[in-house]
């Protein structure tokens, strides 16, 4: 238990210092440590595979795509830091707002205690197996029509991406 | 589900069919694919079945709702002319398979029985739109409209999801009947506040999807930039999904907990319909007029939405069949009126102006566009005097009085800025040279103007279906 | 697709094949088309007829308007009165349609006026085929729509656009009083269906002198005092005659102005239980009888004779209906169809032939030019002026011993309007066709017999008039009343309270009325014949006569009453209501609207992170508002 707490106040602080660090390649790092402690949590919920996706897509291949892109763009010499100190002190007290709200009916809350639902603990429940049987049996039609989503995101990718004759160049 | 499965090759299909260096074989291909997946819908017709472990369900309800998507799609794919030769628009191929592909997520939200379906599709309708938007690569409304719906969409995505991962987390199902039963149970009072928070996020996130205040900032920005194809398309399938997946959720999933939202409902409907009629009439741009126009029929569909009676289906189905036939109508006109100006190499906006002394040389685009305006502003012997007439009584019949003033108010707004653009046609000074209609394009304006004036003289010929 | 469908169907083709392809349909095709369908329409009916088994049959095209639990449908209902009327309608209607052939075949607008005849009676077959009352009300405003149409058909005079405005504004009078009838039927039966409304009356319910009941028949009447022509909307049938002649005979004698009497008839259960609406029929029927019969005897015009003609038996149906003699007053508005349609026909080729002369003080002689026209025109006024065995005397006579029975007073009444009917039938056939022609010697080169397909109707109608009182030969004449017989059904449900007059009355009420009109019309043949006497030019009347000349002065009246204090009140709602409600108010209103809608679309300034922004404002409240149960 302590170590759920120790590891979710890391994940809170280095979310936050995503949003908070000036430099946007010390922000992507951040990032990849969050979603290090985010897989984490899945191996405390024994969810050992989705702890492995995890890391591979996204602290992998997905933020080193990130890091390229701002290497590429140049991004300091472009970005003034636009916003005024009233529109972050607003967006700051609307924020805390929505979490103390948010924070205040979740304390109202009665979690059920795991022993109180009567279930039996399943050591097997996060591996690959198990998960496939969910994913190619109960899952089967969403799994599958989410091709047609990376499809249509892929299609579209390539055809917005592909410069026409005459286009304006930014 | 027979149609979501074909709809699915069709798309796939279509994007071969673009190798052939035949922009021509594609209009006739995709509205056969249209038609063959209206017949695969309308087969379904009278049976009750749950697919692949209760992931859709395909009853009479889902198969009228995706039948009305089905003939604005169709409908919408006939005034596309193919794109023809046009600059804006280079790859047909590609556009028609996002359309199509487009399509199966909307039948998805109407037929979903489960919320990941309702997502999925949700995510499949979303990311199609925010690709058409852009489609316009060379202008700069296009491109800065596709990436503000991208970065909107996506937060409400986020909230929509968020909602979904806590109604989990309260009832254990993402099933929404499993979903219904539960919250009946827990309506007593023992409910954890997380379905509290749930519910009213994905309520939230569709209230998004179908642009209703104050959830609308997208809207107008998006419906400008977009091309007038795209947006037309936008504002008939994805509404009449978003309203179908509401409707579903609100009148099955969520009834327990009425008390939740519908005072939330009732206020924002009244939002909704006071800021789309309000604002409409200060806009200059048609499309942008029609955006809030789209905003106000949001409006005026939450008002059944939040009316439980017994025919307010059937009051939203023909609501949304009206709304879109007439808007299709309507959008078809502007492009035609301003492609031919262009064409002309005359500076052309999308302004109320853009219409003036229409009526002189072209008679019967006049005339479409007048009847497409009266059904939108709701005068009898129009389909949408009928359906708001439908949803009005409706609402009177549950008693939800002031929600209901503020909409019949509203709509007396709206005549103003609909007649605007009959002003412009009929009696303002200006040129539009007759315009020669290809025989589709001809043929689909008489068939949804006489779609509307039929459905308004005898509104029981597809109200009783429904 | 049943022939109950047909009948109306066929008028509509017609129509449409017509008013589309005005001016490209040949002429020679235009008025068989029209002829066609109205002739189709009649061989429908009639078969319908032969094959009638005597039991209502509603035919249910498709739901019209379903709100709530109330539904409206497109359904037409064939039985005893709707076959009646049908036939009449489209048999009547054919016969005019073939004489319109001749009668404007020189009319520049040859086709549009078959169109609109057609058009015509499509909504009149409606109106009589409809199951319910809005289907009624439908076929009640198209022909209202048609009559204005035709009214003014020749539309380059502004006085026959007057005169079609007045109809029109007439009507939609009347039409207010039907249509409140209508909603208060919806709220207080909740359904508009015939079977459904007169059922549930029929169950007995309600007491004769019910007041929902009184109410739903007081604006019924309102509906059909405008149709039909009472007092007081009256006023718009004469100057109706602006129209050609044929729709004069068709809609202003024949069929349209008959309608609020078939509505009537058709709600008999609903008047039958509320005598007080039953005696204000009667006395408006009697009123309406007399006044239009006394302002008939000094008119020189030979339609607008006709026309208070017409209105005055329509006084006479209303009488009869009033005393519960539904069956009579429902074969006298057939044996008026004949012999009306008869008599506008032959004034119409009188007219014909004295080129568009229609004042009888021009006419004269005109007997051995026009010799089929002269003797049709003979038959029908002996009809309608009553004197046996012609059409008129059955019906009239019929309605008479009722009302003797009902009323001594009203019988009275009637028998004065009767006697004024015979006198000036007789001066208009005397001044008409006897004597010297009055006319220019142009006209008088120029008179011929009309062409066969005008004399063809009036001899086919004039037979009609002679005969037609057969078709209800009383007991007393050994007769079997076979029309009453058979529209013994529709009164099933009726507690009449009509009791017939003995057989001894009833043939002394017949004498004395025969020999009135006989007196009547001697008196016309000692003023017309033998003294020569010829009306006075205008404005040199005198005293009653100069009076009932002029209308009563009715018209003015009106003028007085209404048209000027609306005038002055419209225009100081113009000049100071309009100033301060719609200038300050309305237009106010536009503007706020408009400035606000100014200000909202500043909320709208393009920025994607302030959208976002009003957007997670809005969740946060949402989200406190409807979680405040959990929040404290």
């Amino acid at each position: 238990m302590q170590f759920w707490y120790f590891l979710t106040a890391l994940t809170l602080l280095s979310a936050l210092m995503v949003v908070l660090s000036k430099n946007p390649i010390h922000s992507v790092l951040y990032l990849v440590f969050t979603f290090f402690c985010i897989s984490g949590h899945y191996v405390l919920l024994n969810a050992q595979f989705l702890m492995a996706v995890n890391i591979i897509v996204y602290a992998g291949a997905i933020m080193v795509l990130f890091l390229f892109v701002i290497m590429m763009l140049d991004l300091r010499r472009n970005m003034p830091d636009s916003k005024s100190n009233l529109t972050k002190l607003a967006g700051a007290i609307l924020g805390g707002t929505l979490l103390v709200i948010l924070v205040a009916v979740m304390r109202k809350t009665q979690f059920p205690q795991f022993s109180q639902m009567g279930g039996k603990f399943d050591t097997q429940t996060g591996m690959v197996e198990n998960l496939g049987q969910v994913l190619f049996r109960d899952y089967l039609l969403p799994f599958e029509l989410v091709s047609i989503l990376f499809f249509v995101a892929m299609v579209g990718a390539v055809m917005l991406g592909k410069r026409e004759a005459g286009e304006r160049n930014f | 589900m027979n149609s979501i499965i074909a709809l699915s090759l069709f798309g796939i299909a279509n994007l071969f069919l673009g190798f052939l260096n035949n922009r021509k074989i594609l209009l006739p291909a995709t509205l056969a694919f249209v038609l063959v997946a209206l017949g695969l819908n309308l087969a379904d017709w009278n049976q009750e079945y749950l697919w692949f472990n209760n992931m859709l369900r395909t009853n009479n309800l889902s198969v009228n709702f995706a039948s009305v998507i089905l003939v604005a799609t169709f409908l919408v794919v006939a005034v596309s002319r193919g794109f023809g030769d046009d600059e804006e628009h280079t790859h047909p191929a590609e556009y028609y398979a996002i359309m199509l592909f487009s399509v199966v997520g909307a039948i998805m939200m109407v037929t979903f029985e489960n919320l990941i379906m309702l997502f999925v599709g949700l995510e499949i309708l979303s990311v199609s739109m925010y690709i058409l938007t852009g489609t316009d690569k060379r202008n700069l409304r296009s491109n800065e409209a596709a990436l503000k719906y991208f970065l909107m969409g996506a937060f409400a995505t986020g909230i929509l999801l968020f909602g979904i991962a806590l109604i989990y987390g309260a009832t254990g199902s993402f099933n929404i009947h499993g979903i219904e039963a539960l919250v009946l149970t827990a309506a007593g009072g023992s409910a954890p506040a997380l379905l509290y928070i749930g519910i009213v996020m994905v309520i939230i996130g569709l209230l998004f999807k179908v642009s209703a205040a104050p959830f609308h900032f997208w809207t107008p920005d998006v419906y400008e930039g977009a091309p007038a194809i795209f947006t037309a398309f936008m504002s008939t399938v994805v509404k009449t999904a978003g309203f179908a997946a509401l409707f579903r959720l609100l009148g099955g999933a969520f009834t327990g907990v009425y008390g939740t939202w519908i005072y939330i409902l009732y206020f924002l409907t009244m939002l909704t319909l006071i800021i789309g009629n309000i604002t409409a009439v200060y806009q200059q741009s048609f499309k942008r007029m029609l955006a809030y126009s789209s905003i106000s029929h949001a409006g005026y569909l939450m008002l059944t939405a939040t009316a439980k009676v017994a025919h307010t289906q059937s009051s939203i189905l023909f609501y949304s069949l009206a709304y879109s036939v007439a808007t299709i109508s309507a959008f078809a006109v502007l492009m035609v009126v301003a492609e031919t100006k262009e064409s002309n190499a005359e500076k052309t906006n999308e302004n109320f102006d853009i219409f003036n002394g229409l009526a002189k040389n072209n008679p019967l685009l006049a005339f479409v566009l007048t009847v497409s305006m009266l059904s939108l502003a709701g005068i009898p012997l129009t389909a949408g005097f009928w359906g708001k007439f439908f949803i009005f009584s409706d609402a009177f019949q549950r008693g939800i009085v002031v929600p209901l003033v503020v909409a019949v108010l509203m709509s007396a707004v709206g005549i103003y800025y609909y007649f605007k653009a009959i002003i412009s046609a009929y009696f303002k000074e200006g040129d539009v040279p007759a315009i020669e209609l290809k025989p589709i394009y001809k043929i689909t304006l008489i068939v949804t103007t006489l779609l509307t004036i039929v459905l308004g003289i005898a509104p029981d010929l597809v109200k009783s279906i429904f | 697709m049943s022939l109950v469908t047909l009948i109306p169907l066929f008028p509509l083709i017609g129509f449409l094949i017509n008013g589309i392809g005005f001016r490209h349909v040949p002429k020679s095709l235009v008025g068989i088309i029209g002829s066609a369908a109205a002739l189709a329409s009649f061989a429908c009916a009639l078969s319908l007829f032969i094959g009638f088994s005597g039991q209502p049959e509603v035919t249910h095209l498709f739901d019209w308007i379903t709100v709530g639990k109330l539904n409206i449908s497109m359904s037409f209902q064939i039985d005893q009165l709707s076959l009646l009327m049908l036939l009449i309608i489209t048999g009547v209607g054919s016969l005019i349609h073939i004489y319109s052939v001749g009668y404007m075949h020189h009319d520049e607008g040859f086709g549009k006026f078959f169109a609109f005849l057609n058009l015509f009676l499509f909504f009149m077959l409606l109106l009589v085929l409809g199951s319910n009352f809005v289907v009624m009300f439908i076929g009640w405003e198209g022909v209202g729509l048609c009559s204005y149409l035709l009214i003014g058909f020749w539309n380059k005079n502004s006085n026959y656009g007057n005169a079609a405005r007045k109809a029109f504004i007439m009507n939609r009078i009347g039409d207010l009083g039907f249509l409140l009838g209508i909603f208060l039927i919806i709220n207080h039966f909740g359904s508009v269906e015939f079977a459904d409304v007169f059922g549930k009356i029929a169950e007995g319910d309600y007491e004769s002198g019910d007041k929902t009941l009184l109410y739903i028949t007081l604006l019924l009447f309102v509906g059909a005092m405008g149709k039909s022509a009472q007092i007081p909307l009256y006023t718009w049938l004469p100057d109706a005659m602006a129209g050609p002649t044929p729709v004069s005979a068709l809609i202003h004698a024949a069929t349209m102005v008959t309608a609020g009497i078939y509505m009537i008839i058709r709600a008999n259960i609903m008047y039958s239980l509320s005598p007080e609406t039953l005696e204000i029929v009667g006395w408006v029927g009697a009123a309406t009888a007399v006044l239009a019969a006394s302002i008939g005897l000094f008119q020189n015009d030979i339609k607008k004779v006709l026309a208070y003609s017409t209105v005055s038996q329509l006084g006479y149906m209303f009488m009869g209906l009033g005393v519960m003699a539904y069956s009579s007053s429902f074969f006298h508005v057939m044996t008026h169809a004949f012999f009306k349609a008869l008599l506008f026909l032959g004034a119409g080729s009188v007219i014909h032939a004295m080129s568009d002369e229609q004042d009888i003080r021009f006419m004269g002689g005109l007997r051995k030019k026009l010799p089929v026209t002269f003797i049709t025109f003979l038959i029908a006024t002996i009809a309608i002026s009553g004197i046996p065995p012609f059409a008129g005397f059955f019906s009239k006579d019929e309605i008479l011993a009722h009302v003797y029975e009902h009323n001594k007073l009203m019988w009275v009444v009637a028998l004065a309007g009767s006697v004024m009917t015979s006198f000036y039938m007789f001066r208009l056939l005397f001044l008409t066709f006897f004597g010297e022609f009055r006319g220019t010697h142009e006209q008088e080169h120029h008179l011929h017999e009309s062409p066969i397909t005008m004399t063809l109707p009036l001899m086919l109608l004039a037979v009609l008039s002679a005969i037609g009182g057969f078709f209800n030969l009383p007991h007393i004449f050994n007769g079997h009343a076979s029309l009453a017989e058979f529209m013994s059904p529709l009164f099933a449900h009726t507690h009449s309270t009509a009791h017939e007059a003995d057989a001894s009355t009833e043939i002394m009420l017949m004498v004395i009325s025969v020999a009135a009109a006989l007196i009547a019309a001697a008196f016309a043949y000692f003023l017309y014949i033998i003294k020569k006497s010829v009306p006075a030019a205008d404005g040199q009347e005198s005293g009653l006569k100069k009076v009932i000349y002029n209308k009563y002065y009715v018209d003015e009246l009106y003028d007085k009453i209404f048209v000027t204090p609306i005038t002055v009140l419209s225009n100081f709602f113009h000049s100071v209501i309009e100033f301060l409600v719609i200038d300050l108010i309305v237009e106010g209103i536009g503007k706020g609207v408009k400035i606000l809608s100014g200000e909202a679309r500043l909320l709208q300034n393009g920025t994607t992170g302030y959208y976002i922004f009003a957007m997670v404002i809005s969740i946060a409240v949402i989200l406190a508002w409807s979680l405040r149960a959990f929040l404290f």
